[in-house]
């Protein structure tokens, strides 16, 4: 038998710092273990301060889904002061919100994910000179579109919050900018533009058509734009059986308006859907260089264990929902809202199910944005009075754009007493448990092809990036 | 030593006309702040001396630099810098992975050695033996102070790299430190903000590399033609703040008519920076004009001031604000007083302005001796 031990990283193009070793067995992968190496500690960081700090603080835990973790921190604060948006506000948050997540989407399709497919490794495939043109690091032709179109884009985040990234205006009442008439045609032209983008370049067709694929018979016919390409090279290696996920997928339902969440939250196994029970989370900290118990985030604690002790290998804690493993993000988002594509790539599973499950999002949330958009009403309220609780607890779940991240906080006197944080890289990323299951990434490299002499294998960088890891998120 | 290319080489390589790059030379100037007459030395610079080699490395940090960067303004400034880059080492945008990439590293730091630009975003936690933070197997402090040794310069880019950032929050678990609190004996460019504008970004990386020197710092190592102003100075909701009309809830009356946020305990103030001028993603907007006071994110230890939306109490070193609320009031409530007040606001800004203009002096002559 033929045995290799692989650590592959410093992984780079990816938010944060990775690393991951590999046990290697006749030419594939027999175990994995995922390390976090960058730990800052914000939950230590947040007793004692000023509720309302969080809203500054918690969205510098990561400078691509900033507006998720103060869209988390707000509706934290509001659940424990039993403060209520305004419909308006609401809807300029989703905007907000919305644009990030459609942002963190199309960078990670064409500069995270799409250039492997332009290396050295695939010389001689079919696609690999279109892929060589379009994606190639920082000069393919699709890189630079994707990266001028997502700048313009997020003028949205720019008319709306002030800045992007590390937007403040999101607060527990409403959104502190209310955008006026000309300001709205501004966002409608904004988005106009990048429906072009979308059209034009990444489907090559209307985003409308990429939206109402009904089957993977379908998915496999679509030719046109990047997302053809993607097909192309897909069916070429098999991406539709690597990288398999627990294939339990959990959403906490994405862009709360006050008619509801725009998109279902639930938990999807086995073809069921079920109500998402938010008191089965669960951290586990058995392999994590943490002291302490197993406990729900709304009594977690947060104390690194300077030893570094055996059999912690992380500093990432383990999620788990009612003690197992689930996959968070846009499939899973997809796969919960019930859209059939998505549900028809549920059982799958794969890397190829990931990205086409995020390319639907992508098609679907243009026309939510635009929707969005035209029903913004600069004559109503945006901001809706918010008194400041003394104490109370609150939980704050909101859908980034790699899943669900949940904010619970604790305000004792005036002060926060207590507040922790579970991202959505937290599930996907997670260690093992007390059980000894592997986190969802750890169980999907399992059988990951490893080619002789590969130091970095192309297998196992697909796998990892079609789960659009964000590590500075993952271990705050 | 071997043949190195020029800056002009390199964009002629990345397919850039010379029509473009006499564009790029001009704005270049304009946003450097530098006359017409500096168009054609820029040029030469460019054509004629080597390209500056980058290295671009990652600490504790949320990558919102790096994020900030890549949306700046003017597309060709960015492809330059982004190619000028690219072909030597970042890990979150480069093509080469895993140990290939630390090759990489490892590879332009000997070819290039005493000759290259250290960027640093992001800063090593101290603690636990720099535990916190590793790259590679290593901690991240040995990586900074290995990459450091041969440098030129150095650029901290943000508030973590300058001063520590929200990691650095009380107690700062990890020990999270500034840059220029570790490398001690390289001149270090400090280009604060949470993040930094992209513009400045840009403004600050082009003027290193056409010059071959840093641009003219503050006292607090900032470039000054950044950093010189606060973001009251030039904020458009400054005559709110003269006329004493302030928010004072979210979501009064006030709020929707633009009035002054320095009741919402906007730190315009006390922060230097270029929002208010420059504004954020393409000029779009800024925190301000979002409605929401400035937390003053490119201000040493802002994380832990009290709270953000505390107001500013102690403008002190700013003279006739000394109490704002009061100037407020006073401006509102004494109509008649009104003209005397201001003849005695405008003699003591003036006052003010001469302090300033020779403390950018000393600041000059002091960062020239550093380069």
């Amino acid at each position: 038998m033929n045995e290799r031990q692989l650590i592959v990283g410093p992984f780079n193009r990816v938010e944060g710092d990775l690393e991951i070793r590999l046990e290697v067995r006749d030419g594939a992968v027999a175990s994995a273990q995922v390390n976090a190496p960058l730990f800052r500690g914000f939950e230590m960081m947040l007793p004692g301060k000023d509720p309302r700090d969080a809203l500054t603080i918690t969205p510098r835990i990561c400078g691509i889904c900033s507006v998720s973790q103060s869209s988390a921190a707000a509706l934290a604060l509001a659940d424990a002061g039993g403060i209520d948006m305004p419909p308006q506000g609401r809807i300029a948050a989703a905007l907000l919100h919305g644009v990030e997540n459609m942002a963190d989407h199309v960078t990670h399709f064409h500069l995270f994910f799409m250039p492997d497919f332009a290396r050295p490794g695939y010389d001689g495939r079919a696609w690999h000179d279109r892929a060589l043109a379009r994606f190639t690091a920082m000069e393919g032709s699709a890189a630079r579109r994707a990266t001028e179109a997502r700048a313009q884009l997020l003028h949205i985040a720019g008319i709306l919050g002030g800045k992007w990234p590390h937007t403040l205006a999101i607060q527990p009442g409403g959104v502190t900018k209310a955008p006026d008439a000309g300001e709205r045609v501004r966002i409608l032209a904004t988005l106009r533009s990048f429906r072009r983008f979308l059209e034009d370049s990444l489907f090559g067709a209307p985003v409308e058509a990429f939206a109402a694929l009904p089957d993977v018979a379908a998915l496999e016919s679509w030719e046109s734009g990047d997302a053809g390409l993607f097909q192309a090279i897909s069916a070429d290696l098999g991406l539709e059986g690597t990288g398999i996920g627990p294939r339990r997928y959990l959403s906490a339902g994405a862009y709360p308006l006050d008619t509801g969440r725009v998109s279902a939250s639930g938990v999807w196994e086995g073809g069921q859907i079920t109500p998402f029970e938010t008191g089965a989370i669960t951290e586990d900290l058995s392999h994590a260089w943490m002291l302490g118990d197993t406990a729900h985030p709304a009594r977690g604690l947060t104390e690194p264990d300077e030893d570094m002790a055996d059999p912690g290998y992380s500093w990432c804690k383990a999620p788990r929902l009612a003690g197992r493993t689930v996959e968070v993000g846009a499939l899973a988002r997809q796969v919960v809202d019930r859209h059939p594509l998505a549900l028809a790539l549920a059982a799958e599973g794969s890397v190829r199910a990931r990205i086409a499950g995020r390319l639907l999002e992508i098609a679907r949330l243009q026309i939510l944005l635009e929707d969005l958009a035209r029903s913004l009403d600069p004559s109503a309220p945006f901001m809706a009075p918010a008194p400041w609780p003394r104490s109370g607890t609150g939980a704050g779940l909101v859908e980034a754009a790699r899943g669900t991240l949940g904010h619970w906080l604790r305000i004792e006197e005036g002060r926060i007493a207590g507040y922790q944080i579970v991202a959505p890289t937290t599930w996907n990323f997670s260690p093992r448990d007390v059980t000894g299951a592997p986190g969802p990434v750890e169980a999907a490299l399992v059988g990951a092809e490893v080619r002789p002499g590969e130091e970095t294998p192309l297998s196992v960088q697909h796998i990892v990036r079609s789960f659009d890891p964000c590590m500075a998120c993952t271990v705050h | 030593m071997s043949q190195i290319e020029t800056f002009y080489d390199v964009m002629r390589r990345q397919g850039i006309t010379r029509r473009s790059f006499m564009k790029y030379c001009s704005l270049t100037a304009a946003a450097l702040g530098l006359g017409p007459a500096y168009v054609p030395k820029i040029a030469e610079a460019m054509e004629t001396k080597p390209r500056t080699p980058v290295i671009w490395v990652h600490g504790l940090e949320c990558t919102c630099c790096s994020e900030s960067f890549i949306r700046s303004a003017h597309p060709l400034a960015k492809d330059v810098v982004l190619s000028m880059i690219s072909l030597d080492y970042d890990d979150t945008l480069m093509a080469a992975a895993g140990k290939q990439a630390e090759a990489a590293l490892q590879d332009t730091i000997e070819k290039y050695k005493g000759n290259y630009i250290l960027a640093v975003e992001g800063n090593p936690p101290l603690n636990e033996d720099g535990m916190f933070c590793i790259v590679g197997g290593k901690p991240f402090v040995e990586q900074l102070r290995h990459a450091a040794k041969d440098a030129k310069a150095i650029i901290s880019w943000g508030a973590c790299a300058s001063y520590g950032c929200v990691q650095a929050a009380k107690p700062n678990p990890t020990r999270a430190t500034p840059v220029h609190k570790v490398i001690t004996d390289k001149p270090i460019i400090k280009v604060p903000g949470c993040p930094p504008i992209a513009e400045v970004m840009t403004g600050v990386i082009t003027y290193m590399l056409t010059f071959d020197r840093l641009p003219e710092l503050d006292r607090q190592g900032r470039p000054a033609m950044f950093y010189g102003q606060r973001i009251h100075d030039k904020c458009y909701r400054r005559p709110h703040f003269d006329a004493g009309q302030f928010v004072e809830h979210w979501d009064d009356e006030n709020a929707r008519k633009g009035y002054c946020l320095y009741k919402m305990g906007c730190k315009g103030p006390t922060t230097y920076n270029a929002c208010s001028t420059i504004r954020w993603n393409e000029g779009t907007s800024f925190p301000i004009q979002s409605g929401h006071g400035c937390i003053g994110c490119s201000e040493d230890g802002f994380w832990d001031q009290g709270s953000f939306y505390n107001r500013v109490t102690d403008l002190t070193q700013f003279g006739v604000e000394a109490n704002a609320d009061k100037i407020g009031l006073t401006a509102a409530g004494v109509v008649g007083g009104g003209v005397a007040l201001h003849a005695a606001v405008s003699a003591l800004k003036t006052a003010q302005r001469k302090s300033q203009k020779t403390k950018t002096k000393d600041a000059a002559s002091k960062s020239k001796e550093e380069v």
